[in-house]
């Protein structure tokens, strides 16, 4: 247990100096104490101002992602209940690039677009999804309710004119291209105030997992704690979402390696290592993104798409957990 | 069912007037007195340069769509089959975005329907492969995400050319803006290969989509007709895309609504669901248009609604519908 704590801290100490010196300019790892002194004026801006808000924020918005796809997965007893497939982040996607396309003064932008816009989307799919019997049909119910969602938001981008790519591709795939300090300063309170509240959710994640029954059995009430649950998980995605767009699927591949990894483990310990994996990942596909055909930047959401569908199709044929 | 025969070449007559009367510069009644040989040259040069190749594309992709998701949800023996649930769609997508990026062929409506045909090929075999012996909902979801990786691949391919950045939103979408006669003849010879192959596979579709054994029993080849009808389905669906994009739902929408009416016999089913398709398609553009034309104008670049879009709102509640009533026909099954 310590032996592996130990890995996943100097893993990710490996990974944040990485993402801080590789790309172009290249910054030696003995100069970075000196660009953070800002020593040079290029290397300062380069490491400072681009990226460590960049590094900060994909830490963040990982470690949130994966979280909230822990809890939306054990309060719904659903291995595939990703963001992306409950409308929940494409909800927030939308609204919050309908705000940028259009320019829309929307008062709290992007937080409270994104916000409104994941439980308008969370709602819409669960609503839709109440009578329906079974994983799978409640997932291809949230996949259309996600390719209405889609469709709105193209709509918005094909009647302006400001078709900028970068909004296009940060809204249907995220990306973290162009993060500042001033994005970082938006969604990291959020975000640290919620992880902690995401812990304390774990206790209902426990009864839940027993089923309906034996948690009205046990005195607490399944549908309010599972109600609480999906909120936070809704906060989660929602403030993640607004500054970088749903980076694809984090919220299935950062549970799931955590599950993997401990298969017996209490959930507050496949918490951890969600956020832990959430935030590698995040980190890890935007390094890649930016460098691989630099100086063309690819949506770091397309890479973790290809990783975690991959291994999607895989779980639901190996292991039949579906239907 | 006889009237159901009816009806539906009277619906896209309909749609297709619709169509034809909205749009924007000239006015519908402007567009009538063109119709009928009056108005000035410019209202007839917009009506027979623009809208007219604008409604045929309309109308072919709709149904090449309508023919494909009826071809799937028989052989697949599903009735939740169709290009956007297959991998076949978003496989064709990404041949064709493919195609533009690297071989620079977007104005060569040829090669890129045999782009989109290899694409789709390339997602039908990835799902087979995968998902060769799920059933239906589990078929489904798997298809899902076959679509969301092949997807999620044209997307990083379109980053590569940012020029390309307003192409994007018609590939991912499907709008017919912008289309003209050169498309609409990169279009017909496909479908008219499609039809004909129709013809001749209608009837043993009847006995591919009850059981492998029952077929063999009077004396079909299961394998060939299978895979010729399969063939089929991705040629249509990949003719479609090349002309339009992803026009969602469409594929699953048409069949299975002209199912509902007419049972399922294929030799009245295909017509009807090319039909129903085509009629979907149109009136679609005719509900984009009209949106488009209540929409604020702000500039020249804009594309408007896109089809695309109307397809894919609409498709999202009539996929939930059955969703739910398949699920519940699992559950009851499961417990006879």
């Amino acid at each position: 247990m310590t032996k592996s704590v130990l890995v996943a801290t100097l893993t990710l100490l490996v990974v944040s100096v990485a993402a801080l010196c590789l790309g172009t300019p290249l910054v030696g790892v003995n100069r970075l104490p000196a660009a953070f002194a800002g020593a040079t004026d290029l290397e300062h801006a380069v490491v400072v101002l681009l990226r460590a808000p960049r590094l900060v924020l994909g830490l963040l918005v990982g470690a949130a992602l994966a979280v909230a796809g822990l809890l939306l997965q054990e309060s719904l007893r659903n291995p595939l209940a990703v963001p992306e497939l409950l409308g929940v982040s494409s909800g927030a996607a939308v609204l919050v690039g309908v705000c940028v396309v259009w320019a829309l003064p929307f008062p709290g932008a992007p937080l409270v677009p994104a916000l409104i816009g994941a439980v308008v989307g969370g709602l819409i799919t669960l609503l839709a999804a109440r009578r329906a019997v079974g994983p799978a049909a409640v997932l291809l119910i949230g996949v259309a309710v996600n390719a209405a969602m889609q469709a709105l938001l193209l709509t918005a981008v094909s009647l302006s004119d400001s078709r900028e790519q970068g909004v296009l591709f940060r809204y249907l795939l995220g990306s973290l291209t162009g993060t500042t300090w001033e994005s970082v300063a938006v969604s990291a309170p959020g975000l640290i105030a919620l992880l902690p509240l995401a812990l304390l959710c774990v206790p209902l994640l426990g009864v839940l997992r027993l089923g309906d029954e034996t948690a009205s059995a046990l005195g607490v009430r399944a549908d309010r704690a599972r109600l609480i649950v999906l909120v936070v998980a809704c906060a989660l995605v929602a403030i993640a979402v607004a500054p970088s767009g749903p980076i694809a699927w984090v919220g299935f591949l950062g549970p799931h390696l955590a599950r993997r990894l401990r298969p017996n483990a209490d959930p507050r310990i496949w918490l951890a290592w969600s956020a832990l994996f959430g935030a590698l990942l995040v980190v890890v596909a935007d390094l890649a993104a930016r460098t691989v055909l630099a100086p063309v930047e690819l949506p770091v959401g397309g890479l973790t798409a290809l990783v975690a569908i991959v291994l999607a199709a895989l779980v639901i044929r190996r292991r039949g957990e579906l239907g | 069912m006889r009237f159901t025969l009816v009806v539906l070449p009277v619906l896209v007559v309909f749609a297709t007037c619709a169509a034809l009367l909205v749009g924007s510069t000239i006015s519908p009644a402007d567009t009538l007195a063109a119709i009928f040989g009056g108005g000035d040259e410019l209202t007839r040069g917009v009506l027979v340069e623009l809208r007219v190749p604008r409604v045929l594309v309309g109308l072919g992709v709709g149904a090449a769509l309508g023919l494909a998701g009826t071809i799937l949800q028989a052989v697949l023996r599903n009735p939740l089959a169709s290009p956007e649930v297959t991998g076949v769609g978003s496989g064709a997508v990404l041949g064709a975005v493919a195609g533009t990026v690297f071989l620079g062929i977007a104005d060569q409506p040829e090669a890129l329907t045999i782009a989109a045909v290899l694409g789709g090929v390339l997602g039908g075999a990835s799902l087979w492969l995968i998902a060769a012996k799920a059933e239906p909902l589990r078929l489904a979801v798997l298809g899902v995400l076959v679509s969301a990786v092949l997807a999620g691949a044209s997307l990083v391919l379109l980053t590569a050319r940012p020029q390309l950045a307003g192409a994007a939103a018609r590939w991912l979408v499907g709008s017919l803006s912008g289309r003209t006669w050169e498309h609409w003849h990169g279009l017909w010879p496909w479908l008219l290969v499609v039809v004909l192959a129709v013809v001749v596979l209608a009837p043993a579709l009847d006995l591919l989509a009850v059981d492998d054994d029952h077929a063999r029993t009077v004396g079909l080849a299961v394998v060939p007709w299978r895979l010729s009808a399969l063939g089929a389905a991705v040629l249509a669906t990949a003719a479609a895309v090349a002309a339009a994009g992803t026009v969602s739902f469409v594929g699953l929408l048409a069949p299975h609504a002209v199912r509902k009416v007419l049972g399922a016999e294929h030799r009245w089913l295909l017509p009807a669901s090319a039909l129903a398709g085509a009629a979907c398609v149109a009136g679609a553009d005719f509900v984009a248009q009209a949106l488009t034309a209540l929409v604020p104008s702000s500039g020249s670049q804009r594309i408007g609604i896109p089809t695309g879009a109307v397809t894919a709102l609409l498709g999202a509640v009539v996929l939930v519908v059955v969703a739910r009533r398949a699920s519940r026909a699992q559950v009851e099954g499961g417990a006879r």
